[in-house]
């Protein structure tokens, strides 16, 4: 139910139709979404999200125990953002490859410690053959049958078929094959093609990027998607990306969970241009987002990149999923992130608890694990403090 | 009224809660070794004692809030002694005396990787045997003569481990017999203990020979005598570990105050009408701001509170300062231990700024844009009223353009006191010496059950509003501020609101209000302390409770620019200030920095308009 005071403020922000549009579960257009942009009221935009969100998942906020491997930072392309990527191995470039056997046994380490799964993402690596990405897979699939593995951007997938001369399908089925599970949602940035030209002209194109997801949902294979946001884009260009992603989504279902992510300036070319953008910017873009994507499932919040205060705010402005406990982070973490290096489950739990929410852990695909129920301790979830 | 029984040890650290209990008409003090207090409560020959820490494990003792015997360092009289280094010891000869410290020693140890033997046998007997491949325990005051070639202090090596204080011994007593009255008296005691801890060195001194000057730092520097959340926490980490290692049974914590209290009758209110009655601006009375507090959606108070700010602030336009805060001084009596900004008088990082610094940094603010100095400090124990009355006329003289904001009530109290002068004459002189402003720190939590448990040392809530109010009918204006998230209630911060409310129905002195979270790095968490959600809440409610209170202050500083930009959508009509420096809280580890421009980007952002402002919250026609 939301509240008159929502209703009211709804009103007063020139959003009542869109209000009702929303109350009715009808879908809202992109010219709508970009009046809720635009809309000067941050906590009625929030009350209206907060509403789609708890209709959806009452007070459930997932999330789930993962390491990441970015194996290689090693990079062909030259995207603007980016603080991660090197041109080479030279230790002088602070390049780095790690050899196949290191990969897999950074994560099989973790075997017995809880984690569900690895989320594999890296550089576009001149020299690597394509049997170093299947081998990498099958290895973590022969060595943790149990571990869900969530590998290659649709950037990095387009980049083999291009190299190894496969099509996307034959590139995703080998994969499946050796034991991938899901894809991680990186490389869209923004699909604006004016954008793209600034910050990423050397990649997969939009068209290709949702190509490999079209292809990878008709595998049967669920993937992730994401949004880089705060750099020259518009809020026009924000509302087309998202648009879509729910138009795929419409076709296939095969999104899982959709991820704004915020621009992070330290260390690569364009931060002096362009400072971060601020934590209202990130609130409201979720807000949109939730109420905009309403065939997707699931809004995800980076906590490594907004830090951990900024991303408790989030869980009241449509946010339900916190990515996990993020072991061995390395990209933001370049970019500056100052957020600390994994957070313990206990953490997460507090940090969720204390938003009044419900923590629940779930696999890579969004099977609930364990719902962990209000602590003894903790007492009405609602409460400010204990 | 019957007086109780209680047991202490004799010991030198000891003596600062107990001396004042000798002509107790309430107490009646029993002196024995540590191991036999706990005896003596467990035989239930007395009603409470001063006991080691691990004798709380595995009971439901409840402790006296507020005070106990602690380190957060070296403490100088628990060491482990041996001819060679730790790592080699085969046995170790545990003193007999305090198990506490045993358990303490076997889980430094352990966290080590070092398991040596361990053999009970009394100090005298086990350091002249800590040779070769064998280390002893010393404890007490005999320690403070002992000699050898490793000596490792086990409340240092503690703080190393956990960053966290190490708690030796408090006052507690069978469940449910210590009442309010005694719990009081021993606080008080405690109070006036410090106050003597000159004398108690010097008596010391001549019982048991040594060094007067040596025996008093080590009252007043290596000893804490709060149990503030700091202390809590190093408290609860020490019993967890110890349990963890199976040296101790599981305990859970309780304080005499827990227990028997007498709970208001609430009257049943929906949440919606408070909700409505908040947004309107209708008064709200503290069973509602309770309900809210408890009970209302983040973004349900969020909207109320933002309503409100509509209707005192309809222009759109979110105002700050640029100002620039300065500690005059880092040296302290008072000792909160929620504080990491304090050092006690001598200490080598100890200081007091001099002029040409204090000019320079002044100078800076000018050049800045800046057209106020934020000037706060320890509660040093020499500085008179002549030295801020110089101070002040110096500032004003040299620097005629700049406002002076300065002195907590805090301070103010001190200041009277170490001058032997009323609050009022106080106050007066201060203005007359060039005084602007005063801020409104150290409110913390204005109840005094929050109080006694966090500083038990600072000024009650009457006191700090009896400045307040002197200061407001002498024509100054002040802000407030809270400090929640230290383990309080509900209850609690609706009080603190309603007594700030109160105030200023009757001065109308306070321009703002100002919350913050306890920032306590290295401590363990209660769910939900300082989070970004509870911030929100608190100073959602506080827009709705405080009603006659223009201007609500968004503390970036501690939640960081985008939690604040929420802020403002949720009552919050004011940025604070550009941080030219802020010791207190970066002590504490918390790193958030903006200039103007980022400030103004910030406001500009989330949809305001930005201004400067005075510390009148008057808008300033240009950036000065």
């Amino acid at each position: 139910m939301l509240s008159s005071l929502a209703h009211r403020a709804l009103e007063r922000a020139g959003l009542g139709e869109v209000r009702d549009r929303v109350l009715e579960g009808k879908r809202i257009t992109e010219e709508e979404a970009l009046r809720l942009f635009r809309c000067p009221d941050l906590a009625a935009l929030g009350a209206l999200a907060n509403h789609v969100r708890e209709a959806r998942h009452g007070d459930r906020t997932f999330y789930n125990r993962n390491v990441h491997l970015n194996f290689t930072n090693v990079c062909v392309a030259s995207c603007k953002f980016c603080s991660f990527a090197r041109p080479d191995d030279r230790q002088a470039s602070e390049g780095y490859t790690m050899p196949l056997e290191e990969s897999v046994q950074s994560v099989l380490r973790r075997k017995g410690s809880g984690i569900t799964e690895v989320h594999i993402v890296n550089g576009l690596h001149p020299d690597l053959p394509w049997s170093h990405y299947v081998d990498v897979v099958r290895k973590l699939r022969q060595g943790w049958p149990e571990l869900a593995i969530k590998a290659y951007t649709a950037v990095e997938i387009h980049f083999f078929a291009e190299k190894f001369g496969k099509s996307y399908e034959q590139v995703l089925r080998e994969l499946l094959d050796a034991g991938l599970t899901t894809l991680p949602g990186g490389g869209a940035e923004i699909f604006a093609s004016r954008v793209r030209r600034k910050i990423c002209d050397d990649k997969a194109t939009a068209e290709q990027w949702l190509e490999v997801h079209r292809v990878a949902h008709r595998l049967g294979i669920k993937s992730n998607t994401t949004m880089l946001y705060g750099t020259i884009e518009t809020l026009e260009e924000r509302v087309d990306h998202m648009a879509r992603l729910r138009a795929l989504q419409d076709e296939t279902g095969g999104f899982q969970v959709f991820i704004p992510l915020a621009f992070h300036p330290e260390h690569n070319m364009i931060g002096k241009a362009f400072p971060k953008p601020t934590g209202f910017d990130g609130l409201r873009t979720y807000a949109v987002a939730r109420l905009f994507l309403d065939n997707f499932d699931h809004l995800k919040a980076y906590w490594v990149m907004i830090g951990e205060r900024l991303a408790q705010t989030a869980l009241s402005f449509g946010v339900d999923d916190l990515d996990g406990t993020v072991l061995e982070e390395r990209i933001y973490h370049m970019a500056g992130a100052q957020t600390p290096q994994g957070l313990t489950e206990a953490g997460l739990h507090r940090l969720i608890r204390s938003a009044g929410r419900v923590p629940v852990e779930r696999d890579s695909l969004y099977h609930v694990l364990r719902l962990h129920g209000p602590e003894g301790a903790a007492g009405a979830p609602r409460a400010a403090t204990a | 009224m019957s007086r109780i029984r209680v047991a202490a040890v004799s010991f030198l650290n000891a003596r600062p809660l107990t001396v004042a209990l000798e002509d107790s008409a309430r107490v009646e003090l029993v002196l024995a070794e540590p191991s036999a207090c706990a005896a003596l409560l467990e035989r239930g020959e007395v009603e409470g004692a001063l006991l080691p820490v691990g004798a709380l494990a595995g009971r439901d003792y409840e402790i006296v809030p507020g005070i106990g015997i602690g380190a957060d360092g070296p403490v100088q009289t628990v060491v482990l002694v041996g001819e060679q280094s730790p790592a080699v010891w085969d046995e170790v000869y545990l003193d007999t005396a305090s198990r506490t410290s045993v358990v303490l020693s076997k889980v430094l140890l352990a966290e080590r990787g070092l398991h040596p033997k361990f053999t009970p046998m009394p100090a005298d007997e086990g350091v002249p045997r800590a040779r070769g491949t064998k280390g002893a325990l010393v404890i007490g005051d005999r320690a403070f003569d002992v000699k050898a070639n490793h000596v490792l202090d086990l409340a240092r090596e503690w703080n190393v481990l956990t960053g966290l204080p190490m708690v030796f011994a408090v006052w507690a007593g069978r469940p449910g017999v210590l009442q309010p009255e005694d719990v009081a008296e021993l606080v008080r005691a405690a109070r006036e203990g410090m106050g003597r801890r000159t004398e108690i060195a010097q008596a010391f001194a001549r019982e048991k020979g040594g060094d007067p000057e040596r025996y008093r730092r080590y009252l007043t520097h290596r000893l804490r005598y709060s149990l503030g959340p700091h202390e809590l926490s190093g408290m609860e980490t020490y019993l967890a570990k110890a349990a963890a290692l199976g040296f101790l049974p599981e305990t859970r914590l309780r304080f005499a105050d827990d227990v028997v209290r007498s709970r208001r009758v609430r009257r049943t209110v929906s949440l919606d009408t408070a909700l409505q009655k908040g947004a309107d601006g209708e008064r709200l009375d503290p069973d509602e701001a309770e309900l809210l507090d408890e009970k209302a959606p983040l973004l349900e108070l969020g909207l109320a509170a933002d309503q409100r700010r509509r209707a005192l602030h309809p222009e759109g336009v979110v105002t700050y300062i640029v100002s620039r805060n300065v500690n005059y001084t880092n040296v302290c009596s008072t000792a909160c231990h929620f504080c990491a900004f304090y050092r006690p008088r001598g200490h080598r990082e100890a200081y007091v700024l001099d002029r040409e610094t204090l000019g320079r940094k002044i100078q800076e603010t000018l050049d800045l844009g800046g057209i106020e100095i934020l000037l706060q400090g320890g509660l040093h124990p020499d500085l008179g009223i002549e030295w801020y009355e110089e101070l002040f006329r110096w500032v004003k003289r040299d620097y005629p353009r700049i406002n002076l904001h300065a002195l907590s009530p805090e301070e103010i109290w001190h200041i009277a006191r170490t001058s032997q002068l009323p609050l009022e004459e106080t106050i007066t002189r201060l203005v007359a010496a060039g005084l602007d402003s005063i801020p409104g720190g150290g409110a913390e939590v204005l109840d005094d059950e929050v109080r006694r448990r966090i500083a038990p040392l600072k000024c009650s809530t009457d006191e700090w509003l009896t400045v307040m109010k002197a200061a407001h009918r002498q024509g100054l204006k002040s802000t407030a501020t809270m400090m929640f998230g230290v383990g309080e209630e509900s209850r609690h911060r609706v009080t603190h609101l309603t007594r700030l409310r109160e105030l200023q129905d009757e001065t109308g002195g306070f321009t703002a209000f100002i919350c913050w979270t306890f920032q306590p790095e290295h401590t363990r968490l209660a769910p939900g302390d300082n989070g970004a959600h509870a911030w929100l809440r608190v100073n959602a409610l506080s827009r709705l409770v405080l009603d006659n209170v223009p201007n609500l202050q968004a503390s970036w500083v501690t939640m960081g620019g985008g939690v604040a930009q929420a802020s403002l959508h949720m009552g919050c009509n004011d940025f604070g200030s550009v941080m030219i420096e802020e010791n207190v809280v970066s002590a504490a580890g918390t790193t958030f920095q903006m200039d103007a421009e980022e400030i103004e980007r910030h406001i500009r952002d989330a949809g305001f308009a930005p201004a400067r402002r005075n510390m009148r919250y008057q808008r300033l026609a240009v950036g000065a």
